[in-house]
């Protein structure tokens, strides 16, 4: 898994590649942990390259979202596709996110 | 031990041949430069020795020459009487000690008409001077035929006669100066006679070894055609010349040599003597006889001091490089001494003993900080292994734990089969592989009234202990909930809602829980989140579409919905969790829907081990070795129908 973010005005916008599961949530959750910390509310996640998510990283997703929120931020999702977007599907997880077809949907939610 | 690579014999093997190689070198350079110095010096003293030689032989060769010219000056100018004549030649030999003889011999009828020849001689015999007449003396052959009368006679100077032996005359080995005297009356100059003055080769063999040249050198003299005339070897005077010698050991330089001593040359020569032994010769010649002097040096007596000098060095060097020897491997002992005791102990360090003692260090050099640092070493492997040791133990400890908790983990499922020997609507099968020794995933079935059977299948996230430690939770959650309340979708919302609370680390668990009503086959079912079970009836085998519903935990309130199918005698309803579909092989490539579905059609129905186990198979299959990343569970239920009351 591979994390990149860069900052678009106050969005802190969070591109993740390859797989997301058990080995690589905890990697996730200390890359938010670090940006909650320095201040970051409002992130939107680009799935785009997400090849794989396994109910590990379901958790590691609903946990910084839930940490965000404890921080008055937001989340937002964006191009969820492919065996990610079965598995978002499946758990439900697509009906309790803010989800975008593209990271500039996302984006223009938020300026909204 | 170390044997002969060690650091002490190579360090004196080193510095030995180095300094010995550099003493040789010296040693060689200071001999030849000496020789060549002493050569140069030898040339000299052999040429001012034979110079002083040839002066002394010289002077007096010409002081006789002197005394026979006076002698013959006195009888052209004055008349003499045959009793003033023998005065004078008496006088001649008394005045002069190193003459052996003098004497007159005169042409034919040149003293006295009387008289055809007339030649007196006065020479020394036994210590007196004694005369005879050597027209008388001569027997075989008559003065006037000796070549001491005839060459100056014809010559009409001053001539020194080759050395012969004075038969009847002074009966010694002899050279004789003779000059010609003349009668000058009548303004005629008519040869009157020859004025002869003997020196003994004996007196001259005497006057040039009376100088000492080292031990064992000489001096020789040659006569004009290369005959010896004195040497040490008295036999070989007048009995060898140069060129017999050269002849009979075969050594053209030996005659080249006589040829330029013939010639008159000087010069300074190495050659070998007979025995082999190297000799330096100076020669030079002596002008008034033409004759030759030779001073013969050995070359070994000469070289002796040089040789006396480089064997005392040789000596004193080799006692040196012994000394530097004993230093060397005494520094090399001193230094390597340390490093085998600290080997010995590093050895019993290196077979697993760490309490042994290092030895004790007093310098603080290149050893004592290796032995120091040894120190530390055991100090730090000590620590290591204390703490691997608690480690491993502890470990340990969590590994039996953990496998207590396998066996409790697995004996909370229902895990008899058949689990209903009495129901024969429906057979039921099931089965968990955790992919850590306990898991997140469970199954459960239970009746909760006579005729309704629960099944379901849940997926805690996440696996391992925390996983584990949820799903007892939610089982338990589950099956008392589910026996209270006996609607799926009732079931699901209540245990939601307790899950919920306190849930900060946001674990959840996706449940499909469904009740079969054994009587008709109607199965109502509500999905938190799960994957769609398959349904394989006779005609089709495929995915139930079915409503998604959020997962259990995380969201209180969540709402689910149930929803409903009816089995016919000889359907099966398959259960899974994503440990089958999202099994991996070493590509990376997952087992996935597809795969599954397809297993399903063509594994065995009749019974439903037999199809779980396939389908576990199938997937192992697709691993291909890969380790197994998520629990794996599958729960399969056959509806077999009402048998006729009748």
């Amino acid at each position: 898994m591979n994390i990149e973010t860069f900052k678009e005005s106050a969005t802190t916008v969070v591109k993740v590649t390859g797989r997301l599961d058990a080995v690589t949530s905890s990697e996730y959750e200390q890359k938010f942990n670090a940006l909650i910390s320095d201040g970051e509310t409002i992130f939107v996640v680009d799935l785009e390259k997400l090849d794989y998510i396994s109910s590990a990283g379901l958790r590691a997703l609903l946990a910084t979202a839930k940490r965000i929120k404890g921080k008055s931020g937001q989340l937002f999702l964006a191009n969820i596709a492919g065996p990610v977007k079965e598995v978002f599907n499946i758990s439900g997880f697509g009906s309790i996110f803010p989800v975008y077809e593209s990271v500039d949907c996302a984006l223009n939610a938020v300026a909204g | 031990m170390p044997g002969s690579k060690s650091i002490v014999t190579r360090l004196i093997l080193v510095i030995s041949l180095c300094s010995a190689l550099i003493f040789t070198v010296t040693l060689g350079y200071n001999y030849t430069q000496s020789r060549l110095v002493l050569e140069k010096e030898l040339e000299n003293n052999a040429r001012n020795l034979a110079l002083s030689l040839v002066n002394r032989v010289e002077s007096e060769l010409v002081s006789v020459s002197k005394v026979t010219e006076g002698v013959a000056r006195s009888l052209e100018t004055g008349s003499y009487t045959e009793i003033q004549l023998h005065s004078l030649l008496q006088t001649t030999l008394a005045g002069n000690q190193g003459l052996y003889g003098s004497g007159v011999a005169y042409e034919p009828y040149a003293f006295r008409r009387t008289d055809r020849l007339y030649a007196p001689f006065y020479f020394r015999k036994n210590g007196k001077v004694s005369c005879i007449r050597l027209e008388e003396a001569y027997a075989d052959l008559p003065y006037f035929y000796w070549d001491w009368y005839q060459i100056p006679r014809e010559l009409g100077r001053t001539e020194w006669s080759e050395p012969y032996f004075d038969d009847g005359g002074g009966n010694m080995l002899m050279s004789t100066c003779s000059i010609p005297f003349y009668d000058q009356t009548d303004g005629v100059r008519r040869l009157k006679g020859v004025v002869k003055a003997d020196i003994t080769l004996a007196s001259l063999t005497k006057l040039i070894s009376s100088v000492k040249i080292l031990k064992r050198g000489y001096a020789a003299l040659f006569s004009r055609n290369g005959m010896i005339l004195a040497h040490p070897l008295k036999e070989s005077i007048m009995n060898e010349t140069f060129f017999s010698i050269a002849e009979s050991r075969h050594d053209d330089s030996l005659r080249k040599l006589g040829q330029k001593m013939v010639r008159g040359e000087s010069g300074f020569v190495l050659y070998k003597s007979e025995s082999g032994a190297r000799n330096w010769m100076y020669y030079a010649p002596i002008r008034s006889t033409g004759w030759t002097l030779a001073v013969v040096f050995p070359e070994d007596e000469l070289l002796a001091n040089v040789r006396k000098l480089s064997m005392t060095m040789a000596v004193m060097g080799l006692g040196g490089i012994f000394l530097l020897s004993i230093a060397v491997s005494y520094i090399a002992r001193s230094i390597t001494g340390p490093l085998r005791s600290l080997v010995a102990v590093t050895g019993v360090i290196a077979s697993g003993n760490f309490d042994v003692e290092l030895p004790s260090t007093r310098s603080s050099d290149e050893v004592g900080v290796l032995t120091n640092s040894f120190r530390l070493m055991i100090a730090s492997l000590k620590e290591y292994i204390r703490n691997l040791t608690e480690t491993t133990a502890a470990k340990e400890r969590i590994q039996s734990e953990l496998k207590v908790a396998t066996d409790i983990q697995a004996s909370l499922l229902p895990r008899i089969f058949p689990a209903f020997p009495h129901r024969a609507e429906f057979d039921i099968y099931a089965s968990m592989d955790p992919a850590k020794e306990v898991g997140g995933d469970f199954y459960d079935f239970f009746f909760i009234d006579e005729h309704n059977l629960c099944f379901l299948i849940a997926d805690v996230a996440d696996k391992g202990v925390p996983a584990a430690l949820y799903m007892m939770v939610a089982k338990t959650l589950l099956k008392s909930e589910g026996q209270r309340l006996g609607e799926p979708e009732l079931i699901l919302s209540y245990v939601n809602n307790i899950l919920a609370e306190d849930n900060d680390n946001c674990m959840f668990a996706t449940v499909f829980c469904a009740i079969l009503d054994t009587r008709n086959g109607d199965v109502r079912f509500a999905n938190a989140g799960h994957n769609p079970p398959l349904l394989i009836a006779s005609q089709k085998t495929h995915y139930l579409s079915l409503q998604a519903g959020f997962v259990l935990g995380p969201m209180p309130d969540s709402v689910y919905k149930t929803e409903r199918l009816t089995l016919k005698p000889g359907d099966t309803l398959f259960l899974y969790t994503d440990g089958v579909t999202e099994a991996i092989n070493p590509e990376e490539q997952l087992y996935g829907d597809d795969r599954l579905l397809h297993a399903l059609k063509e594994a065995p129905k009749e019974k439903l081990s037999d199809l779980i186990h396939c389908i576990r198979a199938e997937v192992n299959r697709h691993a291909n070795g890969a380790p197994q990343s998520d629990d794996i569970t599958m729960l399969a239920i056959t509806y077999r129908g009402v048998a006729d009351e009748a």
